[in-house]
């Protein structure tokens, strides 16, 4: 399944080479494309060199990824992309951080969920990093994050 | 030796002070995701207004030196480079750390540090007349070669297969060629809005090195993180002083290599701290134990990385010519206080240079002091639970990202990167020629395009670039370089075979 | 979703309305196109020193830095995404915005922004080497007469002060030289000139009289209609036979995004130059060289629309 995995991303990357190799070759003004070209005709060589080592199955593959990890790891994938696309910037930072630790926090402890115990020691860590957060980055470096709805 | 008499403005109240605030603040933005030296040093700019000369410019050498060491805080404890520098140590650092021997690599990292800063700043103060001719030979063409060294050194980065090291290179100089095209103005490859400011190189470091160890967290599920409980080995300094003195050699290749590269107005302290761990590597008898928590590797990242604080100052201070983004900014702390650099600057301010650069010695002493305090009880950051250390990983690179530009772009870029790099790690690629490409790509594309263009007004591109013995010295590098790579490789699988 | 963007909207305008009154009651940011230690970014720093205090904006405001391509990432963000509340300033360069937009490729123009003030007039200076052979502006005419195409000189990019006051130059002299953009602003383009690498630069005259302060080069004409009071022994081109005018001098300023609420840009317009004729300010810009040169947003207003005319003219041929 390793190397199932490592065709197809070097296949993927070899179609990202054509692209870009097209495109450096075909986009105006020419003068701007002078280096892109270079780094095009380089990177698609290397590119096609590497799918053909993975076709023949001669290549180095990667540690991989199994369907148990993928289950394990999307609820995480899945609240973090919504936390950065979307809740970051309509609740605002802070808030959108918060509820966004919590969870996190929440969906991994190991610790049981039936237990209050568990549920304030996770609140009490959130709300623990979000202070320092906020005290470095809004108040020592004054950083001024998006507002949103909130905070 | 003329320094020796300025010693005692450093040593009033004020001062001093000055010092311990510097280097300890230091110490902390520069542990901080996103905030690189440079950034640092800008942030204090405004705090030196209200200070006279001499002390604002202390300020600003303690804090210099110190944000540089505090990178490897993060880097070490996190996997997350505090700036460019840092890359090299996360390599051996990090993989120290999560075998629970965190304080050992901080010490090592703070002694090499220590040593290659002092080194730097004492080639700043002995040797700065002679090397500042040396900074000036380097004209566009030796930047492009000397950049496409840095690209030859990927192939030994990539441990499994030097093409697939060029590859990950490759792609990542081709991110960097992303955006505006920085002497035409042309848009080019921005298949997205929010690509078209290009990519950060801060964002796009944080994004590929701390977004790959939130998803593996994540991949762990919620029942595996008790299984491996690290105990964190406590380690003492005495020991690990020893242990720097005994790899005097990878200690001396990171400093001398640092101070060289570091003088070169361009490239800079950007890929010192690499080029010192790859020379290493290729010098030690232990090639195999390098990215395994080997110490070496630690030691000549940071001592290069430090080591190259001083030099990078040489063109600063006789010539006016910034020879780094930190080093620019540091010209406007001159500045702002009428103090302008050049050949005359130590006959006309003797009594604000040379407490500047005493401040760099004490500094580097007085974070070697304090990091070693910290190192025992931050390297118990290992012991933070997977659930709590993914959810802390992921804030910080959010806000360190947001917080380079105040830009919600580097943001979605550094999670789209963080993710691209999450699969690509996974199915047999690896992240630190990707950044080294990135790192080098306009370091090597503005130097080809203005070379270039010099070229066309007189003999050439082809003269311009390929003769002198310079560029084939530096052509020669390459060459070797990557023939010795490739060779290694050959050389291995036959063994194996 | 709709309805939530809706809230979101609400919220905001309500926040904008809220601002208005009671301007500024949060840090101002200050968004500069350069890098961090070039010659705006700098003297935007200086500037802004004063802005916290009671009598002035009463807030502290401060710099973030989007380089890149001449100014224009910069720019262009401060044009399409910086919001409109008069909490995001930013500083303009001209000719350089100004003649990019005419250049094209860019999402700004000059009636995308709203001036407030403007702080600085640093002229585009031509220099050369300390070793150089050259002593006049007639001996480079003459060197570039001879080898037309030969005569390498660098400046911060195309499209910016240093590349029109290029232009000039070589059409004022009839000669063909050229011209090296480089990249890192004008310390880069001032690093070419000392170490050699080109034959001659122009570049800005603060840091040019910096360098020449500090013994490393020659500077040979002010690209300006007056000689300049930190020069007084350096030409202009004028006096000696070129016909540069002040095109390509280099105003600094402060401007908003186009939307900003009116009350807003009112208060500014009658708070920054007040701020900029700080003593602390004029302290600081002297002792760094730089030339201070207030104007209000009328005028600022009169001179964008004079360089948008001047600037369409010469760039007609390229």
């Amino acid at each position: 399944m390793n190397m199932q995995q490592h065709r197809i991303s070097s296949g993927v990357i070899t179609l990202l080479a054509i692209w870009v190799c097209y495109l450096s070759f075909t986009e105006r003004p020419a003068e701007a494309y002078l280096f892109p070209r270079i780094i095009a005709v380089f990177f698609l060589a290397f590119a096609i060199w590497t799918f053909g080592k993975a076709l023949l199955g001669r290549s180095n593959t990667g540690v991989g990824l199994s369907y148990d990890m993928a289950v394990k790891m999307a609820p995480g994938l899945l609240v973090s992309v919504i936390y950065i696309f979307w809740a970051a910037k309509a609740f605002g930072f802070y808030t959108a951080s918060t509820l966004t630790f919590f969870i996190l926090v929440s969906i991994y402890d190991p610790a049981p969920h039936g237990k209050i115990g568990s549920w304030v020691k996770r609140a009490v860590i959130t709300v623990g990093f979000i202070a320092v957060i906020y005290a470095l980055f809004a108040v020592v470096l004054k950083v001024y994050t998006p507002r949103g709805m909130f905070l | 030796m003329e320094f020796l008499f300025h010693f005692g403005e450093v040593f009033t109240l004020t001062s001093m002070l000055l010092l311990i605030g510097g280097t300890i603040g230091g110490l902390i933005l520069g542990a901080t995701p996103g905030l690189s030296p440079t950034m640092a040093v800008a942030l204090l700019i405004p705090f030196t207004f209200q200070l006279e000369a001499v002390h604002g410019l202390i300020l600003l050498g303690a804090a210099y030196t110190s944000t540089v060491a505090g990178g490897a805080v993060s880097a070490i404890l996190l996997k997350i480079p505090g700036a460019p520098a840092n890359i090299a140590t996360t390599l051996d650092g990090h993989t120290m750390a999560k075998k629970g021997q965190g304080a050992r690599a901080l010490q090592l990292s703070f002694i090499a540090s220590l040593f290659g800063g002092l080194f730097g700043v004492f080639l700043l103060i002995f040797l700065t007349p002679v090397l500042a001719q040396w900074a000036l030979a380097f004209s566009y063409s030796h930047t492009f070669w000397l950049a496409i060294i840095g690209v030859a050194v990927i192939g030994s980065l990539e441990s499994s297969s030097v093409v697939k090291g060029l590859l990950s290179g490759c792609i990542g100089m081709w991110l960097a060629t992303i955006g505006f095209d920085d002497i035409q103005g042309a848009k080019r490859f921005v298949f997205h809005p929010a690509l078209s400011g290009g990519i950060n190189i801060i964002p796009a470091l944080i994004g590929l090195f701390a977004i790959p160890q939130v998803i593996s967290m994540f991949a762990k599920g919620r029942f595996d993180t008790s299984v491996e409980q690290i105990t964190v080995e406590k380690h003492p300094i005495g020991e690990a002083f020893r242990e720097v003195f005994r790899r005097f050699r990878a200690l001396g290749v990171g400093t001398v290599v640092g101070s060289i590269i570091g003088l070169i107005p361009g490239v800079g302290g950007q890929i010192a701290g690499l080029v010192a761990y790859d020379q290493s590597k290729k010098f030690s008898p232990e090639k195999a134990k390098f990215g395994t928590g080997h110490s070496e590797g630690v030691i000549a990242a940071e001592s290069a990385n430090n080591a190259m604080v001083g030099p990078s100052l040489v063109p600063l201070l006789t010539l006016s010519i910034p020879g780094s983004p930190t080093a620019a900014v540091l010209l406007g702390g001159l500045i702002i206080h009428g103090i302008f650099p050049g050949p005359k600057l130590f006959d006309t301010y003797p009594e604000v240079i040379w407490p500047f650069i005493n401040s760099m010695l004490l500094g580097q002493i007085l974070m070697c002091v304090f990091g070693i305090y910290i190192a025992s009880f931050a390297a118990r950051v290992a012991q933070v639970p997977q659930s709590v250390m993914a959810a802390i990983v992921l804030g910080l690179a959010v806000y360190g990202s947001f917080a380079v530009q105040q830009s919600m772009n580097d943001v979605y870029v550094m999670a789209a990167l963080g993710a691209m790099m999450f699969f690509l790690e996974r199915f047999g690629f690896s992240a630190a020629p990707l950044v080294l490409g990135l790192i080098l790509g306009p370091i090597a594309e503005s130097n080809f395009v203005t070379g270039n263009q010099i070229s066309l007004a007189q003999d050439g591109p082809a003269v311009y670039f390929l003769t002198g013995t310079l560029n084939l010295t530096l052509i020669a590098i390459a060459v070797v370089s990557i023939g010795y790579s490739l060779w290694s490789e050959i050389s291995a699988r036959r063994a194996a075979s | 979703m709709k309805k939530l963007l809706a809230a979101l909207a609400i919220s905001l305008m309500s926040f904008g309305g809220m601002a208005a009154a009671d301007y500024p009651d949060r840090p101002v940011l200050l968004m500069v196109s350069y890098g961090a230690g070039g010659a705006t970014d700098f003297q935007a720093r200086i500037v802004t020193i004063p802005a916290g205090n009671e009598d002035q904006l009463g807030m502290p405001i401060a710099i973030i830095n989007k380089p890149g391509a001449g100014g224009r990432v910069g720019w262009n963000w401060f044009a399409t995404e910086a919001e409109a509340d008069g909490y995001t300033l930013g500083a303009y360069n001209i000719p350089h915005f100004i003649a990019q937009s005419i250049k094209g490729g860019v999402d700004y123009s000059k009636d995308s922004f709203e001036p407030i003030a403007n702080w600085g007039a640093d002229p585009a200076v031509f220099i050369v080497g300390k070793d150089s052979a050259f002593n006049s502006m007639a001996d480079v005419v003459a060197y570039a007469k001879e080898n037309p195409g030969k005569l390498t000189f660098s400046g911060a990019g195309l499209f910016v002060g240093h590349h029109i006051a290029a232009l000039q130059i070589e059409k004022a002299a009839g000669v063909k030289m050229a011209y090296i953009p480089t990249k890192g602003g004008g310390a880069a383009a001032m690093k070419a000139v000392i170490a050699g690498d080109v034959l001659g630069g122009v570049n800005n005259l603060s840091d040019a009289f910096r360098a020449r302060e500090a013994g490393n080069i020659k500077i040979l004409g002010v690209a300006d209609l007056e000689r300049n009071e930190f020069l007084p022994d350096v030409p202009t081109m004028k006096e000696q036979g070129l016909d540069v005018d002040n095109s390509s001098v280099n105003f600094r300023g402060i401007m908003v995004p186009k939307g900003t609420p009116q009350e807003i840009i009112d208060n500014l317009a009658a708070v920054v130059p007040k701020m900029f004729e700080h003593k602390r300010v004029k302290q600081r810009m002297k002792a760094g060289g730089s030339p201070l040169h207030i104007m209000t947003r009328d005028e600022v207003l009169a001179m964008w629309e004079a360089r948008q005319k001047t600037l369409e003219e010469l760039l007609a041929g390229l």
